[in-house]
């Protein structure tokens, strides 16, 4: 199994506006995934609520029994997270990397609708590059 | 050591992560949703009424278990979301982080489920929240007088936890 | 292009000294007011063809002001007048002030005697840009083509000029190329032959 099992992009109102599967237990359907961004938005919203002290901003890492779940989320409420292998270090840095991507590639593209689904090929070409790379540090461990 | 009914509290509570009095709360539910203790130690904020809190947080952990249980890379048998997991069924997670706090789950075979909030730097609870529920098993499960599915009034299990919890966290 | 920066303020604009000025630009400020422009121009047309021309258009004022301003400032108000002098021109001159580098390369075409070539592996007006699937063979390059026009035609040699996608052999992504077609007269009568027919 990759270290990296996907990533998910979705927008401040819970819209899911970018899927990548990197091999893992099989794609789950674009029904599936839709359904699970918007879980998560929820879910990120509530954690906050639960707080004990104030000035929570939601859910950073999820520690679940056979992944880890690494979410960032931007000042502008669009939330960026990745599912890896339990334990893998190093998935803020790579968060902030894509996220730079997506201000590169995806924000000054004059062709992409805000908060619209992402298809940008430039933007693809590229996280597939930072996530090959991050692989490559991850194996020569 | 503390006996009860000849058998010992096992195992020995596990060594401490982090020192400091940081645990902020801690919840037990039972698989219908029924908030059987809630004990506050530091919450400075509390943005709804205890009733409403409760029902979030449980409302929280059932959907991020369906959640998990639908992400879960390691197999492509993954049900349905928002279809209710049995305990033990399905991939399930054990902690989550916020800037602010750190949530950690455990659920039993019977269902029963304890949530410690603590300080977001701590470390793993996982063995500490078995020997909370094994506190529980001993105090409460135990006792003749408790009729299970009804809020934990008991004494002798609130100090113990008490006195645990500032030790580990 | 001239940068932010301290200038000391002239109350006659003519005394100020035509200055190189601050090399560098903000790479993100332009991209963001290019994808704008692109973007406003999408709002008034309803056909690529016509989105082109007006990228174009608006390339080409830049082009007639900038060759105005690097003859005065890079050839003491001399103005190219032969062919290849002004290719080599807008090849290197040109695209060292506005992009910062000398373009990868310029040829002259293979099948037609006035066509001329200049490509650039990733035009600086594309680094960001990802042309949508429905769009076919649109580039945002046409901005560039209406510079490269309008320093040609500012310096008499009227040219159609064009940008392509160019797919690269063993590269993930196409290059450019900005296709100049010089208008007939240029190749019988090129603007030196026009001065010396003047001169007689």
């Amino acid at each position: 199994m990759a270290a990296i099992c996907s990533l998910y992009i979705i927008n401040k109102s819970g819209g899911l506006i970018y899927y990548k599967d990197y091999g893992s237990g099989g794609r789950m359907d674009t029904n599936d995934s839709l359904r699970v961004a918007s879980l998560w938005h929820s879910m990120h919203a509530i954690s906050q609520q639960l707080s004990p002290t104030t000035g929570c901003y939601g859910i950073e890492l999820l520690e679940a029994d056979t992944f880890d779940l690494h979410c960032f989320q931007s000042l502008t409420g669009t939330k960026f997270f990745v599912v890896c292998e339990p334990g893998t270090q190093q998935m803020e840095s790579l968060l902030k990397v894509i996220y730079e991507l997506y201000t590169d590639y995806v924000l000054k593209n004059p062709f992409y609708e805000m908060e619209m689904p992402i298809r940008c090929e430039l933007f693809d070409i590229n996280l597939s590059q930072v996530v090959q790379k991050d692989r490559v540090v991850l194996l020569g461990r | 050591m503390q006996f009860f009914g000849g058998s010992e509290i096992s195992p020995s509570p596990p060594t401490p992560t982090v020192s400091g009095n940081n645990a902020h709360m801690m919840y037990v539910f039972n698989r219908n949703g029924v908030c059987l203790l809630y004990r506050e130690w530091n919450r400075p904020l509390h943005t709804l009424n205890a009733q409403q809190d409760h029902k979030l947080m449980f409302g929280l952990l059932f959907s991020l278990k369906s959640l998990t249980a639908k992400m879960d890379p390691t197999s492509a048998e993954r049900g349905n979301l928002g279809v209710p997991q049995l305990p033990g069924q399905g991939c399930s997670f054990h902690s989550f982080r916020t800037n602010t706090y750190k949530l950690s789950f455990m659920e039993s075979p019977s269902g029963i489920k304890i949530i410690l909030i603590t300080h977001p730097k701590t470390g793993d609870l996982r063995e500490s929240l078995k020997y909370i529920y094994n506190l529980y098993v001993e105090y409460v499960m135990k006792n003749p007088l408790y009729t299970p599915g009804t809020p934990i009034r008991s004494d002798l299990f609130n100090t113990t936890l008490d006195q645990y919890v500032r030790s580990i966290a | 292009m001239i940068g932010v920066g301290k200038i000391k303020q002239y109350s006659n604009v003519l005394d100020k000294p035509l200055s190189k000025g601050k090399q560098e630009v903000s790479l993100s400020a332009f991209a963001f007011l290019f994808s704008e422009l692109v973007q406003y121009n999408q709002t008034q047309v309803d056909n690529i063809a016509e989105l082109e021309r007006r990228l174009e258009d608006a390339g080409y004022a830049v082009g007639a002001r900038v060759l105005e301003l690097l003859c005065h400032r890079e050839k003491g108000n001399r103005r190219e007048t032969r062919l290849l002098g002004i290719l080599s021109f807008v090849h290197s001159t040109v695209w060292k002030v506005l992009f910062g580098k000398v373009a990868d390369s310029l040829e002259k075409g293979t099948e037609h005697e006035d066509e001329y070539m200049i490509s650039e592996k990733e035009l600086l007006v594309n680094r960001f840009i990802s042309i949508p699937k429905d769009m076919g063979t649109f580039n945002c390059g046409a901005f560039v083509a209406g510079i490269v026009r309008g320093v040609l035609e500012g310096a008499g040699f009227p040219a159609v000029v064009t940008a392509h996608f160019v797919p690269v052999e063993g590269q993930q992504r196409p290059r450019t190329t900005i296709l100049i077609k010089f208008a007939e007269e240029v190749l019988i009568f090129p603007p030196s032959l026009v001065t010396v027919l003047l001169w007689i």
